[in-house]
């Protein structure tokens, strides 16, 4: 039973991604899909390092921009015939390359958890990203490097001319090292990940080189980041230093936060929405780093368990047949909070705004009027008093959604 | 024939001795206790015999071989396991993850990534067994971090037992327990180490004279005898420094 729950969600999983350009099949959407899957794969790798091992990186970016840069030196090699091989491998070169330097770089960097490590994550990312605007031969400098993915022999009678053609590629890669990852997770050396991460001394008095340990999940991590650096190579077709410098290394410690360190999906639920965010955000504002800040902030306070903590959570009142009674509850809370949202927003952008108008959410908002202003702060201020007039309501209906009521009764 | 011997054993923290030449004998098969006033280095003996901590001078050897410059991850895959006297658990893993972890070096995973662990059959049902004998099993799947003291307990106990090591260390397991809660633990005691070497650290003296078939008493970092339970109890620089203040406090 058991079993074939998972297997349908695996099956679940995999169809989803197969037939998602069927229904969005523009040439935006599918971009934002193709990044979706390098993004999947990068943070799933990242937990792999802090959800399950317990060791904060800020470098990790390293090893998916090593994998990268060497997936489009593959993809220059097969333009020129230096070898001879389907670009559908290209992943996996760069996931070879990405396991290789986290060999190295974790051979000293695993000794220890916690501060230390976070330190050595730090300076290598530093040092890699300035040194690859030094051996510009390598790295290609400031431009990086391109190469071109229609070179190779069709797989298939595919010439991957067409970006659908290449999120297929991807999907292929993304399954098989979601896989991967969730049976690493499953093995001895995936459980004394989390045995080391939880209590590193007590490890070592059950037979483990927590060193060793850490070590291994270190090396599996950079392997799949390499195999999206892989990815985001076959996918742009160029790669320069900026996938392998601490704003990536920062980028993918969000998405794996936001969506929940603790549960394997929840990478994946960062990086969705992370990647949602990114292209469709910063289309209407390019404050939307900043919007990005504030939501990685509200999550840190209000949900430490990330988006997927917060499904989780209701796993409960789902079983116990009680979550329709929060339907209400969180209706009532749950508008008011996102006019209060979108107030904010509207106040930021107005005072941002350089033309006269700022055309926002369907309304004509003029930031010389202080009549505008006013009408927002109002809006703003009263939902954010009915969010609080509304909030022990909620919190009840929580209590009782969750609280098993006793045998006897009254 | 020892299991395990201790030859003039040191350690200094800074300027501070703490244990000052401490040699003993440990029998294979005996079930030994170490008793002694609070602060006297029973702690730190376990620490420097299982690894954790580097002696400053001396010598250990477990088995015929000498063990004061390993690891405690060598030590442990030589055949010794120990408890520790605050509970040193894996908070965040359920109950049967964390015996289960216990068992996996001794039953040759080492650090596997090819064994899916729903398909190691044995493995888990000794992980089962254990948790049987230590009367968690329907804990299981209980995050260990959320467990009651007594049970949190039972489970570190659980941890060090559960690879089958010839040598087992335990450090106060009754610490902290109702009577009889102790009085399960010293069943459990017996239980799970029968046929095995025990060195126990232990307060509570009636599960002392239960259990061990030999005492030495640590008194500022020395041992001042070592004997049978009955020559410890009449022995008079022991009653002095030790048991007098049980005696009368009890
Ligand atoms: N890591 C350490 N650094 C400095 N002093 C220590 C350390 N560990 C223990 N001590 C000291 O060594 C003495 C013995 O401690 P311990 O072995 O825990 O005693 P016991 O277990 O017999 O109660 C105490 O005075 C304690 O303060
Ligand atoms: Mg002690």
């Amino acid at each position: 039973m058991v079993q074939l729950k998972r297997l349908s969600i695996w099956i679940g999983y995999l169809v989803v991604m197969l037939v998602l350009p069927q229904f969005f099949d523009s040439i935006l959407s599918v971009s934002i899909f193709n990044q979706m899957a390098i993004a999947i794969v990068f943070a799933l790798s990242y937990n792999m390092l802090l959800g399950q091992g317990g060791m904060l990186s800020f470098g990790h970016a390293v090893y998916f921009g090593f994998g990268g840069f060497l997936a489009v030196h593959t993809l220059i090699m097969i333009e020129f015939e230096t070898v001879y091989f389907s670009i559908l491998f290209i992943p996996l070169i760069g996931g070879v390359f990405g396991l290789l330097a986290a060999i190295f770089i974790g051979s000293f960097s695993t000794h220890k958890a916690g501060t230390v490590f976070a330190m050595i994550s730090l300076g290598m990312g530093e040092l890699i990203a300035a040194s690859s605007l030094i051996f510009v031969g390598f790295f290609g400098g400031e431009a990086g490097i391109s190469g071109d993915r229609t070179y190779g022999p069709p797989f298939f009678g595919v010439e991957f001319l067409r970006d659908v053609e290449i999120y297929y590629v991807a999907v292929f890669w993304v399954f098989i090292a979601t896989v991967f990852m969730y049976l690493f997770t499953q093995t001895p050396a995936g459980r004394m990940a989390n045995a080391v991460r939880d209590n590193p001394e007590r490890a070592e008095f059950i037979g483990y080189s927590a060193r060793k340990v850490r070590f291994i999940s270190f090396c599996a991590a950079g392997l799949f980041a390499g195999i999206a650096g892989g990815l985001f190579a076959l996918n742009y077709e160029f790669i320069t230093e900026e996938t392998l410098n601490a704003t990536t290394s920062g980028r993918v410690l969000l998405m794996a936060y936001i969506g929940g360190l603790g549960y394997f999906i929840g990478p994946i639920v960062g990086a969705v929405i992370l990647t949602l965010m990114n292209s469709l955000l910063s289309n209407y504002s390019d404050l939307w780093m900043l919007y990005l800040g504030v939501m990685f902030l509200l999550t840190v306070l209000f949900l430490p368990r990330g988006f997927a903590g917060f499904i989780m959570m209701h796993q409960v009142a789902w079983v116990r047949g009680t979550i329709k009674q929060l339907a209400l509850p969180y209706l009532l809370t749950g508008v008011p909070a996102l006019l209060v949202m979108l107030s904010a927003i509207a106040l930021i952008e107005m005072s941002h705004v350089e033309a006269d108008v700022l055309q926002f959410i369907g309304f004509t908002l003029e930031p010389a009027l202080l009549t505008d202003w006013l009408m927002v702060g109002i809006v703003g201020t009263g939902s954010l008093f009915a969010v609080r007039k509304s909030l022990p309501r909620l919190r009840d209906a929580w209590d009782s959604a969750n609280t098993i009521p006793s045998e006897g009764g009254s | 024939m020892a299991i395990l011997t201790l030859n003039n054993v040191q350690k200094n923290f800074g300027e501070t001795a703490i244990i000052r030449g401490v040699s003993l004998d440990i029998e294979e098969g005996e079930k030994h206790a170490i008793i002694g006033p609070n602060g006297a280095g029973k702690s730190t003996l376990f620490h420097l015999i299982s690894g954790l901590y580097k002696v400053s001078a001396g010598s250990i050897t477990f088995k015929e071989s000498e063990i004061q410059d390993k690891a405690p991850y060598e030590i442990s895959r030589l055949g010794l396991a120990r408890s520790f006297q605050v509970t040193n658990i894996f908070q965040r893993m359920n109950v049967f993850e964390n015996i289960r972890c216990a068992l996996f070096w001794s039953k040759g995973y080492r650090y596997s990534f090819w064994h899916l662990l729903g398909r190691q059959k044995e493995l888990n049902e000794q992980a089962m067994h254990v948790l049987e004998q230590i009367g968690l099993t329907d804990k299981a799947l209980f995050p260990s971090g959320e467990l009651a003291y007594a049970q949190q307990r039972a489970l570190e106990l659980g941890i060090a037992i559960a690879s089958g090591a010839e040598l087992i260390m335990l450090d106060e397991p009754a610490a902290g327990m109702s009577h009889s809660e102790a009085e399960t633990s010293v069943q459990l005691i017996h239980k799970i180490t029968e046929g095995k070497t025990l060195i126990m650290v232990e307060h509570d003296m009636n599960i002392v004279f239960n259990v061990a078939d030999r005492i030495s008493v640590l008194v500022y970092g020395e041992v001042i005898a070592t004997d049978s339970p009955e020559n410890i109890r009449s022995n008079a620089s022991v009653q002095e420094a030790y048991l007098g203040e049980v005696a009368t406090s009890a």
